[in-house]
Order: structure tokens, then sequence, then C-alpha cells
């Protein structure tokens, strides 16, 4: 049921999947959900066809335990697609953890079950020989455990984990010794007593130096078949990281171009989508492209977006907005608030301003800061009457919700500034310790702006957090 | 003109770029105190033209084809020898930190984006050529980024390389913020030449510090 999406069943053009095993839904290693898959069967159907043979005999079982140990795990839609259209780039998404069989557990099962089944037999019937048991049972042992190295290897290439190499390489050594010791102590039982020692040691050290002698003609080409594996493999990256860039290229670059040539009589909406794409395109090569919800610095790069997207100046010009980051955390109420008046401010810069527009955020430990400057005449309320709520209300009360401070500073011949400072970290809603820096900062409550007019004077508005402000 | 000393001169430079638009486009952009003698656009040419000519300033772009491969850095560093006459000052479109610090580090002295219009790459260029150093609001705040905004973290005297001094650290912050020198100076009740002063510090101390943090912030950005 749960493969129902990762199997397509179109008619006519019937693809199959690759054989991998899935790592998510499945209930023991992902074998029937992967053949379910595979043969385009319900995962119910396998499973129960994988039961049934187990009551032949443990047909079921051996072919169930084959599969697990040839097939790969893996996605067999990711694997089905081509290089080609895999994208490198793509963000991170966290899907749960896997499932994945607790290994330890289950072989302490199994041997439990294989201990107890043998006391069974030899007191059932103890005339029986039963000394060939444990023998084979060092033999699967060893088998088993440098074959779940096998696995480990295809685990710890995604994962990298330090350390695992060498564990790795013991497990094989380990597997390998127990696995011969097993097979000695079998021979020597079906010999029995009539071989010596002797001639058993030199049959050893014959059959080893015969292995010796084949693993030595063998190496050239086994060497070769790794390298060949990683070029392969480092070509596939390659290869999907260039078509990763030519798909974006297509999908937005030659777009935009092609739009722009199309509307190259419309300057203002040129110079707009040229930002949009060079900041597409500069997010793209540049920035971390943390997940959403982790980063203030990706935050305020979507706000300064969404602005100079909708945004022009009186005049009806695209603005663009310089932004400078320092420090970055995960973002609170504090910084939704603080986000939320910097997009006040900054229209406020774009619309009523005049370009450049600068914007600098610092997130220290205690407060992060907002500069919103623009080159414009001043801020001056009288002639916005209408914008006078709307800008104390939505910058200055949103932050002073939060326990922190704005400040606008504006003077005709150097344009506007609004310092934000919202308080974050362990206790929110402590009086701001930032704001050192602005040193006209005056705890003036008054709130006319009194910078229209043509004298040259500075004007402060600050509206500071008391602990009974309005809520 | 806010370097303070209007040269009859102008002042003579060597344009590395690669793009033969963009040349093209600085060169009729930058203003009669500029004059550019030389051009090249690869790594080898740049190195043999500023050999050559022995430019006051040199405008570099970051990314530049030939040579190893190594760019605008590489230009620096086989010109290394010409560093006490000529001056470099990058150019480029990135944003990546590994090429902004990587180039300072290397000896240029200063940074502006490919956006930048004529008069401020004029003025730009004059200050480079008169020893101090141009800094971008972006660069500004990479510098803040790896020294530290904390307000303990100050240096105490001005030869400790591992820390920005208050005053330092507020002509970063108002230089991030896109303020120009003048306004810094102003905001700040100091002169022009004080601004300078203090940014030329800040650059040597880019160039030169081993601090812990600054190394731990360019391996996270692989800049090591």
């Amino acid at each position: 049921m749960a493969t129902a999406d990762t199997a397509p069943a179109r008619p006519g053009a019937r693809v199959r999947l690759p054989l991998r095993r899935p790592e998510h839904g499945r209930r023991v290693a992902g074998v029937a959900l992967g053949v379910a898959a595979h043969l385009d069967l319900p995962v119910r159907t396998v499973r129960l066809v994988f039961v049934l043979a187990s009551l032949l005999g443990g047909v079921g079982v051996v072919y169930y335990v084959f599969l697990w140990l040839t097939v790969p795990a893996g996605d067999p839609a990711d694997a089905a697609r081509p290089a080609v259209l895999g994208r490198l780039a793509r963000r991170q998404i966290d899907r749960g953890t896997p499932f994945r069989l607790a290994g330890p557990q289950v072989l302490a099962g199994v041997g439990l079950l294989v201990v107890a089944a043998v006391l069974l037999a030899m007191r059932a019937g103890g005339t029986r020989d039963l000394s060939w048991v444990l023998p084979l049972l060092l033999l699967v042992a060893g088998l088993v455990l440098a074959w779940s190295e096998m696995g480990f290897v295809q685990r710890g290439r995604t994962r990298g984990q330090p350390g695992g190499r060498v564990q790795g390489i013991l497990r094989v050594v380990g597997g390998l010794l127990l696995a011969g010791v097993g097979v000695l102590l079998l021979v020597t039982e079906f010999t029995g007593e009539g071989i010596e020692p002797g001639v058993l040691w030199q049959a050893t050290i014959a059959a080893v130096a015969v292995l010796a002698g084949v693993a030595l003609v063998l190496a050239p080409w086994w060497l070769r078949l790794v390298r060949e594996l990683g070029d392969e493999r480092a070509a596939r990256a390659r290869e999907a990281e260039r078509a990763d860039i030519a798909a974006h290229l297509h999908d937005s670059v030659l777009q935009t171009l092609a739009i722009i040539r199309a509307r190259s009589d419309e300057p203002t909406e040129v110079a707009r989508m040229a930002r949009a794409q060079e900041r597409e395109l500069r997010e793209w090569l540049y920035a971390d492209r943390p997940m959403p919800g982790t980063s203030v610095a990706a935050a305020l790069r979507a706000v300064v977006a969404e602005v100079e997207d909708t945004r022009t100046t009186g005049e009806g010009e695209a603005v663009a907005i310089e932004l400078v980051v320092v420090g970055d955390r995960p973002p609170d109420d504090g910084t939704e608030a603080l986000l939320a008046a910097t997009r006040e401010a900054l229209v406020n810069a774009v619309v009523h301003g005049r370009p450049p527009v600068s914007l600098y955020l610092e997130v220290g430990d205690d407060a992060v800061e907002v500069f919103v400057r623009d080159h414009g005449d001043g801020f001056r309320l009288d002639d916005i009457p209408t914008d006078r709520f709307g800008v104390r209300e939505s910058i200055l009360g949103r932050v002073r919700r939060r326990g922190g401070t704005a400040t606008v500073t504006s003077r005709p011949e150097r344009g506007t500034e609004w310092h934000l400072v919202v308080p974050v970290g362990p206790c929110p809603g402590a009086e701001s310790p930032a704001g050192a820096s602005t040193a006209d900062e005056a705890p003036s409550p008054t709130t006319d702006g009194t910078a229209g007019g043509t004298a040259a004077k500075s004007a402060t508005v600050t509206e500071r957090s008391a602990g009974k402000g309005e809520r | 003109m806010s370097s303070g000393q209007t040269p009859t001169v102008p002042v003579d430079v060597v344009l590395v770029d690669d793009h033969n638009m963009f040349r093209a486009g600085v060169r009729a952009s930058l203003d009669a105190r500029v004059h550019v003698v030389g051009e090249a656009e690869n790594v080898d040419e740049a190195v043999d033209v500023i050999h050559a000519l022995r430019p006051p300033v040199v405008l570099l772009d970051v990314h530049l084809p030939g040579g190893d491969g190594g760019g605008g850095t590489e230009v620096l560093r086989r010109c290394a020898d010409l560093l006490a006459e000529t001056k470099f000052l990058a150019l480029s479109v990135s944003d990546a930190a590994e090429d902004v610090v990587g180039v300072i580090r290397v000896g240029a002295r200063g940074y502006v984006t490919k956006a930048i219009d004529g008069t401020a790459l004029s003025d730009a260029v004059l200050r480079v050529a008169s020893g101090d150093a141009v800094f971008s609001p972006r660069l500004a705040g990479f510098v803040l980024d790896a020294f530290g905004t904390a307000a303990g973290d100050v240096a105490t005297g001005d030869d400790e390389l591992d820390r920005l001094s208050a005053r330092e650290r507020e002509v970063m912050r108002l230089i991030a913020r896109g303020y120009s020198y003048r306004e810094v100076a102003s905001e700040l009740f100091i002169s022009i030449k004080t601004v300078e002063t203090h940014v030329s510090a800040v650059l040597r101390k880019l160039q030169l510090s081993s601090r812990h943090e600054l190394t731990r912030w360019a391996a996270a950005r692989r800049l090591l």
C-alpha cells in the first residue's frame, strides 16, 4: 500500500523499476517492498508469497536472505531516474529516520533460537551425533560477521563515519577467521579420526597458498575495477551537477533573458527582472541555502526579494537593496516581529526615500539589530499623514511589543535611517542592552516628527519599551 | 574628491578583466582623474603587463582565466614583488567570502563590486593610489563576521592584530550600514583622514591576523 506511489501504474508506458530495497516503509529489510516495486505488484501479495514459501521447507526465507544480501538498498524511483534529471542541489528534506533493523538484537535472537533448537534436538534424540553443529554455527557466524560489513560499507559511504574503516576491516578479518575455523572443524568432522593433524596442517597451508596465488593474479583486475567504479561515480556526480546548472540556467536565466528582450522598451520592468534574476543566481551560487525556518538571514533575504519585486519609487523605478548580514540564528517570535517591522521600513525607504537603500542585520548574543537606510530628503511625517499611523504601528509598535526599541533618524542631507533592535536569547523581554552605538538616541517619547521643514536639524523619534507599555 | 586631494596628473591604471564589454564599460565610466594605460584579459597577460608598466593602481577582476587557474589571487601572488609600489583594487561580481577575503589576504588594498558607478570607482582608485584601503559594505560585513561583534571582544591597543578596537568596529559597522567615508567621519565627529587610518588598520589586521576565530571562520568557508 505504501508502495502504491513508488510503483507507477501507467498502462502502455510500463517502466520496470530497478530492484532496490527502499529504506522507508520496510518491515524487515525492504526486500518485499523492493520486489513489489520491481514487479509492479501490491506489496501485501509479495509478502504473503514469501511467508507461504517459507512454509515449504524454508525456501522463502532462503530466497529472502539471498535478495537481502544481493540487492542494494536505495530508492527504486531514484535509481530509475537518469542522472541528468537528478537535481543535486535540492534542499535537504528530513523525511524522518528510516526504518533500520536492530542488527545485534536480531542476531542474538536467531542465535538463541538455534541454540534452543539444538538443545531440543539433543534432548529428543540423544543418540544422534550432533558434533557438526558447532562448526556449522561457527561458519555461519563468520559469514554473518563478514557480510554485515558489506551492508555497513554501503551505509557508511553515505554517512561518512570516521573510524568505521578500521572497524570494518576487523569485522572482515574476524569473519574470515571464524568461517575458516568452522570449515576446518567441519572437514575434520567428516573425514573422521583417520586423518593426521600434520596432513591437515599441510592441506591448510596449501589451500591458503593457492588462495593467495589466485588473489595475487586477480589483484590488478580488482584494483582496476575499484578505480573504474570511483571514476564512474565521480563522472556521474559531475554530470548531475552540470545538469543541475543547465536546468537552472534554462529554467530561469534564459527565460528571464527572453522576457527582457521581448519587453526591452520598459526600462523599469527590465531593471526589476534583471535584479530579481541576479538575486536568484547569487543565492544559488553563493548562499549556503539553509533549510527553511532555520535562518534569520535567509528569511531577511526573502523579505528583501519581496520588497524589490513588488515596490517601486514614487517615479516607478525599481530599487536594489544592498544587504549586509553579520551572524545568523534560528528565527523566533522576536525576530519574526523584527523582520515584519524591517519589511515596513524597507517599503517606506523604497517608496518614499531615494536609492541607494542599505539594509544591515547584525545578530548578537543577546539582541538582533537592523539598520535600514535610504538617501531621501528625510522623513517628513507632515507630508504623508496617512502613513504616520502605519509607520508608527507597523514598525514602532511591532518591535516595542517584543521588548525592543525602534529609532528613526532623519537628516535632510543624509537621508533616513531606521534602527530596530529586538532582544533575543535566553531572557527575552529583558531591557535591551544593545543600542550603545546610537549616540544620538534620545529618550523623548514625543512622536510628532519635527523633521519636516527646511531647517537642517536632526529629529529623533524614539519609542522605548517600558514594562507597562501598551500591549 | 573625498580623498582630500585633487591630483593634477591623472592616476595611471591597468585594467584586468576577461570580459571585453566590461573593460569598455569601466574605461568609459572612469572620469578624468584616472587614466587607463594598459589592459589584460588573463592571468599571464596581466602579470606581464603589470611588470612592464608598473602602474600605481591595478583594477583586478577576481575571476580570471589562464595561469594555474588561481584567478586574481594568482596575479597578486605573482606580482608580490611589486606590492610596495603598485596597489591592487579587486573588482568582482562575486559575493562569496572566499573570493573577497582571499584576495585581500594576498595583498589587495580594497574590494568593490562591479555594480559600482564610475565616480565612486574613480574615488576608490584615487584612495587606493594614496595608500588607503577601500571597503565595500559587504567586505565590512565579512570583517565584522570574522572578528566578532561582541562588545567584550575589543582590542586594548592598536597593535593587537587579532581584534578590532572599539573605534574600528564602529567604523566597520557604519560602512556596513552603507555610510560613505565622509558620512562616517561626520557621524563619529572625526576627520576623513582618521576614518581612512582606521580602515587601513582593519585591512592590515585582516591581512596579517592569524586569529583563531578568523581561521575557524575561514575554514568554515573553505578559505584555507
